[in-house]
């Protein structure tokens, strides 16, 4: 009967060991259903068509001033300024997120000034899209289109994220058509660039070209983790060096695209600027990743949180920040009345504290820019007399208008100012050259913006 | 009653048998995780098994520094000086050893390394030599991250490899890619010894690290020899093997230069049209072309035609070898050569001077 036994255990251990190869394979992703040969194929076949090419047609306005040696030739009646309109036509990419809605989402830059944007789906159906949403300063854009059949992608925690992970870009590089391409993530948090207003950068290697613009990244499960936004291209084509806009971003947006037809701005009330080794040496920290807090503005919600100049903001929501930029981003992503848990550093000690983000009073920080280009990089808020600089970003076209913090802009031209409406409402009529009415300290004096 | 103990036997032997895979399947991943190249394979969450190269990435990016090499304008000695160079680096010792690219620090006049950390240092270079275009500086620093380095392992074609470095100073970036040849390892060693990776490489790269999937320094990256004006993006980037650029840091650490033999020719191998005119009976060694007029080849008496078969006994198989070893033979040293010389063999004694050529690049 021994002998038996032991046959028998053998026969079942063989048999357990037989069926091991077919469970690790189902483990590892490079034998996906059965398959020897590493391959990508059956994660893509389920994802790319979420992936869709997004045709945009639409007219350039440009107002050049005739100079006056033209002029001449015209009499005094001529025309001050020649006003060219040039059509023009883009591509790049787009991702379906919500099948039942139609939702897709975009970046911003590839829809910008579109009349008409058609949606080409991976079947081969041509869809004309309605743009729900856009959000210029992080670079985002909502679409919707009515079609049946539809295919979206999930969408991954992209905080989980890690440098090394693998990372496929799916997008219509150059109009040729859905291409896709790998790589891994070459490093999170990127901020500092220069590109959008508002950055916090997934990079990655895998190769991203002119049109992949608003196309997927996503992870070996083939669920989202950005969209494909900017590459840096020495030469005109990838280098390796790509950025996406990190999913978890896209959706604190799209969520208020959805909700409110745009985004609203949160606001946390601090200015600062990142943490250096030296400032860190100098208050005798551990860490070298954060954003330090220079100001905190009264009765904002940081202030009613409790923040206080000279903390450290180390992490948003759990999630370390490695830059002042990166905070700036996640805080004005997230959205108006967020609930947002912020960890600080403050005399060596390590702290928690909530606060609920205010809302940019319409005109703010970012959108500055848009009230006027040479305005952008100042923040700006409604004070007693005017509308205020409240804080101005350095090398800032604002600062380079002459503008300065704690300037009180009262009038443009010939219309006074009382807020930001009136300025928003002012500054949109006006063409040419603007001249702002400043109040500083106890001087009136007049900046010429161009 | 039979049927019992039966149903009881078989299920005793179900039960053992189930236990004993288990045990089996528990044990396997972790003799098979051994293996430095599944490393990369790690548990993640409920998911099961992903794909990553991250902990590969946290063995060896902390060691990995971005280098900025300053200029400073002696006219004005106040002013703090202008970025002149950017790089990367390579934390190889705890004593604060750092191999990066000659070129990286050339001409610098202070050279500031800039940990991941946040860390700040100002560094001195140990040495420097411009045939491999290696340099050694040296930081001061205490808990230092190292990176991890196996120099038994060779990089072989198809090999996944990790770049890590500092591209346009963008902040420490990491790319992927595979080996795409491989070269030799001798101290002769120029350019055609490099690993080729298409892992992407870009300005600022320079000097840091190619690692394999288990966070081993297996190269150091260099950008200098990249195709066209712009750089990059053509797949085919370079990089020092790490052991000849581990046998170079011993050399700069302990010299402060690299001292190579030189005799003083120009040979090229043995083709069969040669080996049949000067009468040799197989196609081993090497034929001199070409000798220095002051080299220690010339004081040898040696003159072009003659082929060398061995050095200090040991057959000659072709040129690299020969290079390697008269670059690893100290100068000032007598060795004895064999020569073929109109059908004839020769023992001729030659003193090895030195090859000044990387000091004057």
């Amino acid at each position: 009967m021994k002998t038996k036994l032991s046959l028998l255990s053998a026969a079942i251990l063989t048999a357990s060991l037989t069926m091991m190869p077919a469970i690790s394979q189902a483990a590892i992703p490079m034998a996906v259903g059965g398959q020897s040969v590493p391959s990508l194929a059956p994660m893509l076949e389920r994802t790319t068509p979420a992936v869709v090419a997004v045709a945009v047609s639409g007219t350039h306005v440009s107002k050049k001033k005739i100079p006056d040696a033209f002029r001449y030739f015209f009499g005094p009646n001529a025309p001050q300024e020649q006003v060219q309109e040039r059509p023009f036509r883009g591509l790049g990419s787009g991702v379906i997120i919500d099948a039942k809605k139609g939702y897709i989402v975009t970046n911003n830059h590839v829809i910008d000034g579109a009349d008409e944007i058609l949606i080409g789906l991976h079947d081969g159906r041509e869809v004309e899209a309605k743009l729900i949403g856009t959000d210029s300063e992080s670079d985002i854009a909502l679409l919707q289109i009515k079609a049946k059949n539809l295919v979206a992608v999930k969408r991954a925690d992209s905080d989980e994220l890690r440098v090394g992970d693998f990372a496929v870009a799916i997008g219509n590089p150059f109009g040729l058509g859905q291409t896709v391409t790998s790589g891994i993530v070459s490093a999170m948090g990127r901020s500092g660039l220069g590109i959008e207003m508002l950055e916090n950068f997934i990079q990655t290697d895998a190769a991203i070209n002119s049109g992949n613009s608003g196309g997927a990244l996503v992870n070996l499960n083939g669920d989202l983790i950005g969209i494909n936004t900017a590459i840096v291209a020495p030469g005109g084509g990838n280098v390796g060096i790509g950025f996406a806009i990190p999913a978890n971003m896209v959706n604190n947006l799209v969520d208020q695209i959805i909700e409110h037809g745009e985004v609203r701005r949160g606001v946390l009330g601090v200015s600062g600027r990142d943490l250096t080794s030296e400032l860190a040496q100098g208050f005798g920290l551990d860490t070298q990743h954060g954003g330090f807090v220079d100001q905190v503005m009264t009765d904002s919600a940081a202030d009613k949180a409790g923040i206080k100049a000279g903390d450290i903001i180390t992490s948003v929501n759990g999630r370390k920040i490695k830059s002042f930029q990166e905070l700036r981003a996640k805080v004005a992503t997230m959205g108006a009345g967020a609930e947002v848990e912020f960890g600080l550093i403050r005399d060596g000690d390590e702290k928690n504290v909530t606060a609920i983000l205010g809302e940019a009073s319409k005109t703010t920080e970012a959108a500055a820019g848009a009230v006027h280009p040479m305005l952008a990089g100042a923040t700006l808020g409604n004070s007693d007399d005017g509308v205020e600089i409240t804080d101005i970003a350095q090398n800032s076209p604002a600062a380079a208008s002459g503008l300065q913090k704690g300037d009180v802009i009262v009038g443009v031209n010939r219309s006074s100012i009382d807020d930001l409406k009136s300025l928003k409402a002012t500054l949109k009529d006006q063409q040419g050259t603007v001249a702002l009415k400043i109040k500083r300290e106890k001087s009136n004096l007049y900046l010429v913006l161009r | 009653m039979a049927l019992k103990d039966t149903l009881l036997y078989v299920g005793k032997a179900v039960i053992f048998g189930l236990i004993m895979a288990a045990v089996f399947l528990f044990v396997t991943p972790l003799l098979t995780n051994k293996d430095a190249s599944n490393l990369f394979i790690q548990k993640r969450g409920d998911n099961g098994f992903e794909l990553s190269f991250s902990k590969a990435v946290r063995r060896a990016a902390p060691a990995v520094v971005n280098i900025y090499s300053l200029s400073v304008n002696r006219n004005q000695p106040l002013n703090t000086g202008s970025l002149q160079g950017l790089g990367s680096g390579v934390i190889m010792s705890n004593e604060g050893y750092i191999l990066t690219n000659y070129h990286v620090i050339k001409n610098a006049d202070e050279i500031v390394v800039a940990l991941q950390d946040g860390r700040k240092f100002t560094s001195e270079v140990v040495g420097s030599d411009s045939i491999t275009d290696l340099a050694v500086l040296k930081i001061e620093g205490g808990n230092l991250p190292i990176v991890p380095i196996n120099l038994d392992v060779p990089a072989l074609v198809g090999d996944v490899v990790l770049a890590i470095g500092n591209p346009y100073n963008l902040g420490q970036t990491i790319t992927q890619g595979i080996i795409s040849a491989t070269g030799r390892n001798g101290l002769s060693s120029g350019y055609l010894d490099f690993l080729q990776t298409d892992a992407a490489i870009n300005a600022g790269n320079s000097g840091g690290a190619l690692i394999d999937t288990s966070g081993q320094l297996i190269g150091i990256n260099t950008a200098a020899f990249q195709v066209g004006e712009e750089g990059g993006g053509h797949g085919i980037n370079f990089a020092i093997p790490i052991k000849l650029a581990h046998s170079i840091m011993g050399k700069l650490i302990k010299d402060g230069r690299v001292i190579r033999g030189a005799l003083g020719i120009t040979g090229e191998p043995i083709s069969s049209v040669m080996a049949q005119i000067l009468n040799l009976p197989d196609l081993t060694g090497v034929m001199i072309t070409g000798v220095d007029p002051q080299g220690p080849a010339a004081q040898a008496q040696l003159a072009p035609r003659d082929v060398i078969t061995k050095y200090e006994g040991e057959v000659v198989p072709g040129v690299e070898m020969l290079m390697d070893r008269i670059a690893e033979t100290t100068p000032g040293k007598q060795i004895t050569m064999t020569i073929i010389r109109k059908g004839k063999y020769y023992e001729v004694p030659v003193t090895i001077g030195e090859n000044l050529s990387a000091d004057e690049q």
